[in-house]
């Protein structure tokens, strides 16, 4: 495996034995060819476990958003596997990797991406709609709505909704499907710091109450230390991780790290 | 500012692609239309010169006045008075131009297709009056020499000291070409097919008399005196009259192929309103922060019409090459349709610059309201995410759009009753403005009315509905562009069909005779002589043989009668043997007797019969080549005998005398069961065709049939600026919604349901043109033709299956329009929008 590039002792919690929900194996990222290659992930090895909420975090050109990418099958690795469950994602076409995103994956992006023409609640159900085997569960839709503070503006199209409430719309986007991992970038890089510590209090509710997965690529320690585990990034590679980690312990490893 | 605004302009030079295209392909055709019109209008120079010598004219007085492509028809110039103004001493000389046409080497006739354009005439030597001259060979001497024009000679592949055969009225003619003539320094007389013969050629002997006498060496003070009751004219006038008729012909084509033109850029230009409003929108946050950082309104408008004029400059550039390659294809186009227009290869420098100027002008106009309307955004709006523009119509233009209706109703409804034209116009024209403006309004409604279908397709069926509806205010010029085309489209079509059924009557089923006779081309010569007519009746079943003499007469003074059709005001009148009519037409007889129809006892059929209010037993007089001749209903038919115009009045073959007819029949239709080979290979002349009743109807109508052809090629230039204007509006909303797409994508959805939700919306925009254009067509054909025929033609012939096609093969067009960007949008890379964010 890749454990010559890994501290020792990361390995284990990095590796892939235990309730992985998404694995990369070995996967590389290459971008450019001859002199102008970039490689954006290097051989690295890692898995999510069920029920955990992760962040992903390194410097700029890290290759942390590659890594989120090429894991939920967004990017294709230029070699390796990379796996949602048992699904190797690189197999799979585009007509198969449309039903896998619609059924076993969530996204959140910084920049919201809302369907201007649909409601709050037409964005929520989009991926449920999409799926003519699937039919909305309203209890769910209720709940969601209410513990995200929504319940009253799902009848609103996008442009009528603040920031914050945007990305809450996001979030119950992403919630809907019951996906079995929900792979975030930067959710709280739009949004001041009151309304991300609120979305931040979401997603650690989602992953206690509910049993959500959650992948997240930050560069925020404050977003970082409501995580179930820090994982850090460099040159393509996986470097370090933590476990339960603290604003200072992230503010630390980030300074060593740049 | 300029460096500046090139910059941007090159940035977005994608966006401005299509746009390019449809300025490229207005300008190409105008530019084409205007030289091929300019480079015809010279056409006339070899008349005037080679009748520099002839002081005055001689012809009969004119019956019908020319009317567009149709010929004036005129009394002759008796043979006496040629023998009176050559015995007076004055140099004259008469010409009947009899038929002559040419047999091609390969033995399929040749020269013009036209009527009364294969003519005879005679070689006149030294006299000042002959326009010929003999380039090659030598002058025909007797009966067996001939000589042709240089253009004839090589479309039919002859040379000199080639055997050459051509026919006459008198039958076929076989003589030795022993020259090839120039006519005025030309090649030929334009649009005629001479045979020169020996001025003693039987062929040319007068009959009843001349077309025209030419005089020289005299003026018409001098000549006026012995010509009494006829017309004497100044050499000088008759040319101008010659070469205006000329011109007459040509003019009514040039104004028709401009029209088509002016149409293509008018299209053109609701493309580039359309690109405009749209792409400016999108900019608003760049033209804010533009505004933010201290640019002024002025500015901020130059910057735009200087772009809108660049975007001008390099579609005219395009265009212009395009119109200088397209004006061979044109007139090769015209040649295919057998419509030939003589033209030179001069290069008119004034149509490229008037493409110069209606490309830029256009381009520049068309972006002002939008650039006006854009320069008015708000500093602010830089700073605010600008997501969703306003779902409502603006009030002003449904106001305005609900007006234009009002007064198009008033007006149509005032014009059909009173049967103005002009009100109908105008009703017309209200309309088609009630329309445009009314445009995002059912768009809009289209939208709401088909949501529930679409979402039955999941949410991107909601998508496509909900953005329809969201930009129907910018999308809606695309739509109006597509309506402009379609209605242009249907209304020929359903022009064509009423009158095609004006021509062809309901005949299909009445004709009991199973064989047509007629000479050929577009409009068939009057090639049936007595001789073709008895071998006709020699055939092997040939029970009878029925001829058809067809002329035309006007009403005499103070007797209306306007009967609707084609001939403009002219009658058309057949002579025929009655008794054996019946006996091959079927007619349906609503008053008196087909038997009582003898000597001056004419039948009519009962269109005229209204328009003139006459009953059988009346008497009404009618102005012939021969003067004024006295005729009585014998019988009133329901619909008369298919023809072009179709015969108001029938009559027996003994009256064609009183009318000055003296010529061949132009048809004949034989009763009997005999075999159509049979029948050519009695005739044995390439000029005469056997053909079935049914294709005898159809070839009727095959001169509309080229016409029609005509206007759909000039129309498909204006549906496809349109098309492209779809494919423009597609991009461009694309390119807007990359972030929703990528959502949308991100979410789940497949590529094929994002293809599905945008041809489903741009469909949807082209179907509400479509419609619109073929309900305003129906209308416009309905009121106009009751208005020009007074009631007596209702609603035009409208055929469902025609809607249908026109319909589905217009929705295909657009959606195959929208295809390409709709496709390249749907395989939007989700990863090029978030490493944008």
């Amino acid at each position: 495996m890749s454990g010559v590039d890994l501290p020792v002792g990361s390995n284990g919690e990095a590796g892939l034995d235990g309730d992985n929900v998404a694995r990369l194996v070995a996967a590389t990222k290459t971008f450019g060819e001859g002199d102008a290659a970039v490689t954006a992930l290097n051989n690295a090895t890692i898995g999510f476990r069920r029920r955990q909420f992760t962040a992903v975090m390194g410097p700029s050109g890290s290759g942390k958003s590659t890594l989120m990418y090429c894991q939920s099958g967004l990017d294709r690795l230029t070699s390796g596997h990379a796996y949602i469950g048992d699904v190797d994602v690189s197999t799979l076409n585009d007509q198969q990797l449309s039903v896998l995103r619609r059924s076993k994956l969530g996204f959140i992006f910084q920049s919201f991406h809302l369907v201007p023409a649909l409601s709050a609640r037409e964005n929520i159900t989009l991926p449920v709609d999409l799926n003519p085997d699937a039919e909305v569960d309203e209890d769910f839709l209720a709940e969601l709505a209410g513990v995200l503070g929504i319940e009253n503006r799902l009848q609103n199209l996008p442009s009528q909704l603040s920031g914050g409430q945007r990305q809450r719309v996001a979030v119950a986007r992403a919630m809907i499907p019951r996906p079995d991992v929900i792979f975030a970038d930067e959710p709280t890089g739009a949004l001041d710091s009151k309304t991300s510590g609120e979305l931040l209090a979401y997603l650690r509710q989602a992953v206690d109450d509910l049993g959500q997965t959650i992948v997240m690529v930050t560069h925020d320690a404050v977003a970082a230390s409501h995580c179930d585990r820090v994982v850090y990034v460099q040159d393509g590679h996986l470097v370090d991780e933590a476990m339960n980690p603290t604003v200072d312990d992230v503010l630390d490893k980030i300074r060593e790290l740049s | 500012m300029i460096k500046r605004t090139l910059k941007l302009a090159w940035f977005k030079r994608n966006r401005y692609a299509l746009t390019i295209v449809a300025i490229a392909l207005s300008v190409a055709f105008i530019v084409s239309t205007l030289l091929l019109t300019t480079s015809i209008s010279d056409v006339g120079a070899p008349l005037q010169e080679a009748y520099t010598n002839v002081d005055a004219v001689v012809t009969g007085p004119e019956v019908t006045e020319a009317d567009g492509p149709q010929q004036a028809l005129a009394a002759q110039v008796p043979v006496q008075v040629l023998n009176q103004l050559t015995a007076a001493g004055f140099d004259a000389e008469g010409f009947a131009n009899p038929y002559a046409q040419v047999i091609n080497s390969d033995g399929a006739a040749g020269g013009q297709d036209q009527a009364a354009s294969n003519v005879a005439r005679p070689w006149l030597g030294e006299s000042p009056l002959n326009g010929f001259e003999i380039v090659e060979g030598r002058p025909p001497v007797g009966e067996g020499q001939a000589a042709i024009d240089v253009t004839t000679a090589s479309s039919a592949g002859l040379a000199v000291g080639d055997a050459m055969s051509f026919v006459s009225d008198t039958g076929l003619q076989e003589v030795e070409l022993v020259g090839l003539a120039s006519f005025g320094g030309a090649d030929n007389e334009p649009y005629m097919s001479i045979i020169l013969l020996d001025s003693q050629h039987p062929v040319l002997a007068p009959g009843q008399g001349y077309d025209y006498v030419l005089v020289a060496g005299a003026t018409e003070a001098d000549v006026a005196p012995l010509t009494p009751g006829l017309e004497t004219r100044s050499g000088a006038d008759w040319i101008t009259s010659q070469v205006d008729q000329l011109n007459n012909f040509l003019g009514f084509f040039s104004t028709f192929l401009t029209v088509f033109a002016v149409i293509a850029v008018v299209v053109g230009m609701v493309i580039v309103t359309n690109t405009f409003t749209v792409s400016l929108a999108q900019r608003t946050e760049e033209l804010a922060l533009l505004r933010l950082v201290g640019t002024t309104r002025r500015q901020l408008l130059e910057q735009v019409v200087i772009e809108a004029f660049l975007l001008g400059a390099a579609g005219t550039l395009i265009g212009i090459v395009f119109g200088l390659l397209g004006v061979n294809a044109l007139g090769g186009f015209l040649d295919l349709l057998g419509l030939t227009i003589e033209r030179s290869n001069a290069i008119s420098v004034n149509a490229i610059l008037i493409g110069m100027l209606v490309g830029i002008g256009v381009t520049v106009f068309a972006a002002v309201r939008p650039a006006w309307k854009a320069s008015e955004v708000a500093p602010i709006e830089a700073l605010r995410s600008v997501d969703v523009e306003a779902p409502g119509a603006s009030t002003r233009r449904t106001i305005a759009a609900a007006a234009a209706m009002v007064i198009a109703a008033g007006c149509l409804i005032w014009g059909v009753s009173q049967a103005d034209i002009t009100f109908t116009g105008v009703g017309i024209g209200a309309a088609f403005l009630g329309l445009y403006l009314l445009a995002d309004v059912l768009i809009r409604g289209t939208a709401i009315a088909v949501r529930p279908l679409l979402s039955r397709a999941g949410p991107t069926g909601t998508v496509a509905s909900r953005n329809l509806q969201r930009n129907a205010s910018r999308t809606s010029a695309a739509s109006s562009a597509l309506m402009i085309g379609i209605c242009l489209i249907s209304f020929f079509t359903l022009m064509a069909a009423t009158i095609g059924q004006l021509i062809a009557g309901d005949s299909g089923q009445a004709f009991k005779a199973d064989l047509v006779v007629q000479g050929i081309g577009n409009q068939p010569e009057p090639a049936l002589n007595d001789e073709t007519l008895e071998a006709l009746a020699a055939v092997d079943g040939v029970d009878r043989v029925v001829p058809l003499y067809q002329t035309s007469a006007v009403p005499a003074d103070g007797v209306e009668i306007e009967r609707a059709g084609p001939g403009g005001g002219a009658l058309g009148v057949a002579f025929t043997d009655v008794e054996g009519l019946e006996l091959a037409y079927d007619f349906v007889v609503n008053a008196g007797s087909l038997d009582d129809v003898t000597g001056n006892s004419v039948v009519v059929d009962q269109l005229t019969a209204d328009a003139a209010g006459l009953a059988v037993g009346d008497g009404f007089p009618l102005t012939s080549q021969a003067g004024q001749v006295d005729v009585v209903v014998g019988a009133i038919i329901e619909t008369s005998l298919p023809g072009t115009p179709q015969p108001a009045i029938i009559g027996d073959v003994e009256l064609a005398e009183s009318f000055g007819y003296t010529l061949p029949a132009t048809a004949a239709y034989l009763v009997g069961d005999a075999e159509q080979g049979d029948v050519s290979t009695a005739i044995d002349l390439p000029t005469i065709e056997v053909v079935t009743a049914d294709d005898y109807i159809d070839g009727l109508s095959s001169n509309l049939d080229t016409i029609l052809a005509l206007v759909y090629a000039l129309l498909a230039v204006a549906v496809i600026v349109a098309l492209v204007g779809i494919a423009n509006t597609v991009s461009l909303a694309i390119s807007e919604r990359v972030g929703e797409i990528a959502a949308t994508r991100a979410a789940g959805a497949s590529s094929r349901q994002i293809l599905w939700s945008l041809l489903a919306e741009f469909g949807l925009l082209a179907l509400v043109g479509i419609v619109s254009g073929l309900a305003l067509a129906w209308v416009s054909a309905a009121t106009f033709f009751t208005t020009l025929s007074d009631g007596q033609i209702g609603t035009p012939e409208t055929d469902l299956v025609t809607g249908g096609l026109i319909i589905t093969g217009g929705l295909a067009a657009a959606v195959a329009a929208s295809w390409f960007p709709a496709r390249s949008a749907s395989r939007t890379d989700i990863l090029d929008v978030l490493r944008a964010d």
